[in-house]
């Protein structure tokens, strides 16, 4: 019997960690509080440290072009280590945004971001996010980690980037095990078959 | 399905699986209904996610939640629905119940557990109760679980050790870790007894259940080959073969039904497609874990109970009991260990298999001058889920995210270069009025039923225990030479540790059940899981839920064979 908490951002995965509950309590609560009140948001909602002039941003983006670009940045690939792309990222993410188990306000948070920071782009840098170099990517996004808001869209694409990488390959990240030997992780056994991930129990 | 049952067994946990098993092979009728669905072991993979990052084994919040009220700093108490909190209070919902994610770390209770009001006196705060029955009792039924659960071990005399009337577990112990030795050398250095602790695993192949494959991933997983001592694979296969057993899953049982003569007639339970059934039975036998075994109750008023079913002196869900307690870690850097020591640290599979109990009753003037109750301290190696692990590493030590290149150097480290051990504390939760079970007046489920709202509030005393115990766990890592050596007690409630609510006694005025589970004030209704335990004692609760079911399903048995 491992004693279990209840743990933000780990479900309900056991846990050994005791010391500040009132801590992680009242980051959970302005998390949660702060996903369940995103309809219809804004980039004020979003970064509201930033005082924005309304931009030339065009009606249309490319979400996941964003989406992907931020990966990369969050998880680089090296010659001798796998980043979002090796890894699957983007895949990944997508089947995380198409799945029914995962939060609906979560997912839908996820995919707003990158139009929250496309219009950042644009007021700032007058250029789209995926014109703009290296540097001044880690700037934007540093200026977004900065707001509790902007730091909440990061945390979220970091959290399901350790997905991909660490996974089992059964759900598209974390290619041939990639993942698991960066880190010199022994996966479990049995490991699920493709019919047998979550999705497709029909229990 | 038929609609009429000897027996109607809500919940099919080790609370609700022995009844069946019993009750079935001596040939009476019994249904059990199950709220989740019925996983089987052709379902269980070692899958992080759906063990341990989606809601698959559990319900979705926005469907079914509790509330949880906490205390803030100037006593009051803020409730907040979990589904607002993300704090998740489910265990496993699903056929076998939690016990299928159990690590199956197996302990009895000891005799003194029974008699805590009489051994200790009376603790300001608490409302510790001796128990209606003794050790001797019980102790023919952990022998029982034993043998028909399956668990393996090695026993040797100590000062400590709960009396047994077999000689040794009916199945060697596990495959143990390397680790498990040089604990062992720490402890004979400081003078401690490590304890070669028990498991509900199948160490050889036994009814058609297969052994350990020793995969390192137990706890909060399915067993793949049923070698863990689950409800599920232990019990409810053999209960369905016998023939007299019918389990149905998805079905919601939101009302006991009884009649003007206080009787339970009928279970109402919600099917998968919403659709509202009732099943008739003579007996009907509770076990849906605590916190929803009291709120069954509560949801269940009739002519002659308007406060709900066994509640006319308004007990039912008080005393809630958690496990206090609390966990310590420290790591092993393999740079400090030789290359024959690092190659043993490395190996993932066995288990670790030990805990202290050298200060069950802590005799210790320095912490009080009466002896008091302690508890154990169990060694366990962290959880090997890699995403939950990875995922801490994106916070750097200001609290700030961390990405990029640096968020994989220390992902290097985290993962590459040390492994941690850690140990944590069972303690005894003192039962006390700020730690119970209501409905709450405006939060409902999807079936239009009120939710649990659960208050719970820790007594301090559980809180020193607590870091007296969680030092002695740090002392055993020192001696071993691991570092980063952190750990102390906790008042946060670990929802798989939950027990109580419904209180064995023999007076009706303070407690629900009486000696044998069974209502005082409702002739044909019992509860077996663990909210008959008035009081907790200091060690996981599964071994004790399984043995007193048994004993109560004899108790029926006995009484429908008249």
């Amino acid at each position: 019997m491992i004693r279990r908490n209840s743990v933000p951002e780990s479900q309900n995965e056991m846990s050994d960690s005791q010391s500040g509950l009132q801590q992680w309590h009242s980051q959970l609560l302005s998390r949660r509080r702060f996903l369940l009140g995103l309809a219809g948001g804004s980039v004020a909602a979003l970064f509201p440290a930033v005082c924005l002039p309304l931009s030339s941003k065009p009606a249309t983006i490319d979400e996941w072009a964003i989406l992907g670009q931020v990966q990369q940045h969050l998880l680089p690939d090296e010659a001798d280590s796998p980043g979002a792309v090796k890894i699957h990222a983007l895949d990944y993410l997508r089947f995380v945004v198409q799945d029914p188990w995962v939060d609906a306000d979560e997912r839908q948070f996820i995919v707003q971001g990158s139009h929250w920071l496309e219009d950042l782009a644009h007021s700032r840098e007058q250029t789209s996010f995926l014109l703009l170099d290296q540097a001044r990517r880690e700037q934007l996004l540093q200026q977004i980690a900065d707001s509790s808001a902007g730091e909440n869209w990061l945390s979220t694409l970091l959290l399901y980037l350790m997905e991909a990488l660490l996974t089992d390959p059964a759900y598209g990240g974390n290619p041939a095990g990639t993942g698991w030997q960066w880190l010199q992780h022994t996966p479990g056994y049995p490991r699920p078959p493709a019919d047998k991930i979550y999705p497709k129990l029909n229990v | 399905m038929n609609n009429e049952y000897d027996v109607c067994v809500i919940g099919s946990g080790a609370g609700g699986g022995p009844v069946a098993w019993t009750l079935a092979r001596a040939g009476h009728s019994v249904l059990v209904l199950e709220k989740g669905p019925w996983f089987h072991t052709q379902d269980f993979y070692k899958d992080e996610l759906a063990c341990c990052r989606r809601s698959v084994y559990t319900p979705e919040l926005k469907n079914e939640q509790h509330v949880l009220e906490d205390e803030n700093e100037d006593g009051s108490w803020t409730a907040t629905p979990t589904s607002e909190s993300g704090r998740d209070f489910w265990n496993g919902n699903c056929v076998g119940g939690s016990s299928n994610f159990m690590s199956g770390f197996f302990h009895r209770l000891k005799p003194v557990d029974f008699h805590q009001l009489s051994e200790f006196g009376p603790l300001a705060g608490s409302n510790r109760v001796d128990w209606p029955i003794d050790y001797e009792d019980l102790e023919p039924y952990y022998d029982k679980v034993e043998k028909i659960i399956g668990v393996s071990g090695k026993f040797s005399q100590h000062s400590n050790a709960e009396p047994r009337s077999s000689a040794d577990f009916p199945f060697p112990p596990t495959q143990e870790h390397a680790i498990s030795g040089w604990i062992d050398d720490a402890c004979a250095q400081l003078d401690y007894h490590a304890l070669q602790v028990p498991r509900a695993i199948l160490s050889r192949p036994h009814n058609k259940r297969r052994s350990c494959e020793y995969s390192g991933y137990c706890g909060s997983y399915g067993c793949a080959s049923n070698a863990k001592g689950s409800s599920r694979a232990a019990l409810l296969n053999d209960a369905v073969n016998t023939g007299h057993c019918h389990i149905q899953p998805h079905s919601k049982v939101d009302k006991l039904i009884s009649n003007a003569k206080g009787q339970v007639t009928a279970a109402r339970y919600f099917d998968r497609q919403g659709e509202v059934h009732q099943v008739r039975a003579k007996i009907f036998v509770v076990a849906c874990q605590a916190i929803e075994s009291s709120r069954l109750l509560l949801n269940s008023s009739g002519p002659r109970c308007p406060q709900g079913l066994a509640n006319n002196h308004g007990q039912v869900g008080r005393n809630l009991l958690f496990s206090a307690g609390g966990s310590g870690s420290g790591d092993f850097a393999y740079q400090d260990l030789s290359a024959e020591k690092q190659q043993q640290l490395k190996v993932v599979g066995p288990f670790v298999n030990r805990a202290l109990d050298d200060w069950y009753v802590i005799h210790d003037p320095a912490f009080r001058q009466q002896a008091h109750k302690g508890g154990i301290v169990e060694f366990l190696f962290q959880h090997p889920n890699p995403t939950g692990k990875a995922n801490s590493v994106k916070w750097n030590s200001d609290g700030k995210l961390r990405w990029g290149l640096p968020l994989k150097r220390q992902l290097e480290s985290w993962f590459t270069t040390d492994r941690t051990l850690n140990f944590e504390v069972f303690n005894d939760w003192q039962p006390n009025d700020n730690c119970f079970v209501t409905l709450d007046p405006k939060v409902k489920d999807q079936w239009g039923t009120p939710v649990a709202r659960v208050r719970t509030g820790i007594h301090p005393f559980d809180l020193q225990v607590g870091d007296y115990l969680a030092e002695k766990g740090k002392a055993v890592l020192k001696q071993m030479g691991a570092v980063r050596i952190r750990g102390g007690a906790s008042s946060s409630p670990p929802p798989n540790l939950v027990a109580g609510g419904c209180r064995f006694g023999s007076d009706p005025k303070t407690s629900v059940l009486n000696a044998d589970c069974r209502a005082h004030d409702v002739d044909n209704l019992y509860v077996t899981d663990a909210s008959f335990m008035p009081t907790g004692g200091a060690v996981p609760y599964t071994w004790t839920i399984y043995a007193n079911a048994f004993r109560v399903a004899d108790i029926i048995s006995a009484r429908m064979t008249g």
